[in-house]
């Protein structure tokens, strides 16, 4: 009896070792995908990436050696656009969630409504904003009406990114205001935002990335290919996410494409790889400062 | 009084911007709905829902788009989930400290990705591997599926994690303290507590599969017939709408946004289902 115990015993211990040697290789698994990718995308187009005459150059269509100047302007000045039409709506209705709304019908509603537009695809984002911005509103190709469907797109995020951040303010700061005579709207202005916006500037940093590297819900909107750096907003622009797909599909025209490609692809895993940095480091440095002593 | 007033129209101010999501939402599905609406009713479902593309016969069928969804989203799942599952109980069970930041900080720069930056990877990389091997033209729901699988593998890994970090502690103490090697925890008091979560994560990533647009396009080579092998080309119903939308008018452009319309319609399910699942897993912790 305690002899068939231990086999079996020992055997259970075989089948766990087992185990922790499988989730161990699936992890290095993840982990070499990871490296993988990155890496081969950097080593195929990390030399014309890190070359200024390719980052600030213009762009060629007929000969080798064209840059991508106007692409990087259009995925940053798409990015900043977006922002500034979605930082106030997403901030302001995280606010109206964490400090206004009672738990009901209405919540709900917009809960549900929050989950259902985080999961639209961002193609589906893409034709609808060629409906509706492009050609209804007349809008054409241009930077706004990308900036207004992206909007859209990421509004759920950033809400939800704000309103993590808002709840996170300790109530006693907010108990403080109202005992000095704050009215609910003060206290959310002089007491909550002040303190939450470390917080929400993470969320905004992380929303940059995922707009520059969007790419479905742009090329519908905002356009494939530029010559020219486009200042104005309601003018055709091409993020370099787009221009990728522009060189996938017609680049056989540009005899240097597969370069082009590579390197607007390395420059722009590089930019949001920054952007990501940069998120974490300023929720670090908030923490740390904020210290949470309280 | 006018403090009293200000606050109140702020208060109306932000409520409006609390709804703008639900205004967004039914503008989209609106629209697209609007758009859809003219194949709907000279096409004809039966038309729309037939396996033959060929709009200048007039035949506007999306079946092999459609299959070509649920096969590269099935095949990503297939490939991605027990990556991602694995990874999930590495992070939270058998890592060392170290280790552990070092993987969960690789996993979020994987998720920050762009798609297309990774679809570029599998048309330059990956499908000339393929092609190599298998001799075929290498692009397909195979390629498609590697694809999707490194692509839902962050988001699934991530929000398996919550669901097993939130399992109470008391429970795997339970289980080690009558003996139960680690892997016996894992597997008979672990996994069955946190698999409402497990499930929540793995329709989560079902969704961004069937969403997911450039990365397949790139790698899942134009054809609008029904994939012979895993490596023949096809499309799925995001790919068609891409590739198509650009150059097309009327009844053919109406029939790329019913595809669209299907694909709203197939998100909007999923997330009902995560909904119900979180539900159940609400209740099963209230029976606990």
């Amino acid at each position: 009896m305690a002899r068939r115990y231990r086999g079996r015993r020992s055997a259970q211990a075989l089948v766990d070792r087992l185990a922790t040697v499988v989730i161990w290789s699936f992890a290095l698994l993840a982990l070499l995908v990871v490296v993988t990718v990155i890496g081969i995308i950097l080593w195929n187009g990390l030399g014309a990436a890190l070359s200024p005459s390719f980052v600030f150059g213009k762009p060629q269509a007929m000969w080798e050696g064209g840059g991508i100047w106007p692409m990087v302007v259009s995925s940053f000045y798409l990015a900043a656009l977006t922002l500034a039409l979605v930082i106030p709506l997403g901030v302001g209705a995280a606010v109206y969630m964490s400090e206004f709304a009672r738990e009901g019908r209405l919540v709900r509603l917009v809960r549900f409504g929050a989950d259902s537009l985080s999961a639209v695809p961002s193609v589906v984002f893409g034709i609808f904003g060629m409906v509706v911005f492009v050609i209804y509103l007349g809008l054409g190709y241009s930077l706004l009406a990308g900036a207004l469907t992206l909007t859209l797109l990421n509004l759920p995020t950033v809400m939800r990114s704000a309103e993590e951040a808002i709840r996170a303010v300790p109530r006693s700061y907010r108990e403080a205001a109202l005992a000095m005579g704050c009215t609910r709207w003060e206290t959310v202005r002089k007491a909550v935002l002040p303190v939450a916006v470390p917080g929400i500037t993470t969320g905004a940093i992380l929303s940059a990335g995922r707009i520059v590297g969007e790419s479905a819900a742009v090329i519908y909107t905002v356009g494939l290919f530029v010559r020219k750096v486009p200042w104005s907003p309601f003018r055709p622009a091409a993020p370099m996410a787009a221009n990728i797909w522009h060189m996938y599909t017609e680049g056989a025209l540009v005899p240097d494409w597969f370069r082009v490609a590579s390197g607007e692809a390395a420059f722009l895993l590089l930019t949001v790889l920054a952007l990501n940095l940069a998120a974490r480091m300023t929720a670090r440095t908030v923490r740390k400062r904020m210290g949470y002593r309280d | 009084m006018p403090a009293i007033s200000r606050e109140w129209l702020t208060r109306k101010v932000l409520l409006v911007a609390a709804m703008m999501v639900v205004v967004g939402l039914v503008t989209v599905v609106f629209f697209v709905a609007k758009e859809a609406l003219p194949s709907l009713s000279q096409a004809g479902p039966a038309n729309l829902f037939s396996s033959v593309w060929d709009p200048r016969e007039g035949r506007y069928g999306m079946l092999v788009f459609l299959v070509g969804t649920l096969a590269t989203t099935a095949g990503g799942l297939l490939l991605g989930t027990p990556l991602a599952l694995g990874l999930a109980l590495f992070l939270t069970q058998v890592a060392p400290r170290r280790p552990r930041e070092l993987f969960s900080r690789l996993v979020e720069l994987l998720a920050g990705i762009p798609s297309i930056v990774l679809g570029w990877l599998g048309f330059t990389v990956l499908v000339p591997h393929i092609r190599s091997i298998t001799g075929s033209s290498g692009s397909g729901i195979l390629a498609a599926s590697i694809i999707l699988a490194v692509m839902i593998v962050p988001t699934v890994a991530a929000i398996s994690r919550d669901a097993l970090e939130a399992v109470p502690a008391s429970y795997t103490q339970a289980a080690l303290a009558l003996g139960a090697t680690r892997w016996q925890t894992i597997s008979g008091v672990l996994l069955p507590a946190a698999k409402h979560g497990i499930l929540a994560a793995v329709i989560l990533g079902m969704g961004r599969a069937m969403g997911e647009t450039m990365a397949v396009a790139m790698v899942i080579g134009p054809a609008s017939v029904f994939p012979t092998s895993l490596t023949s080309p096809t499309h799925t119903l995001t790919t068609k709408i891409l590739m198509e939308m650009g150059e097309s008018t009327g009844l053919q452009r109406s029939a790329l946004f019913a595809m669209g319309l299907v694909l709203l319609l197939l998100a909007m399910a999923l997330v009902i289902l995560v909904r119900l699942v979180s539900r159940a897993r609400e209740s099963y912790a209230v029976i606990e």
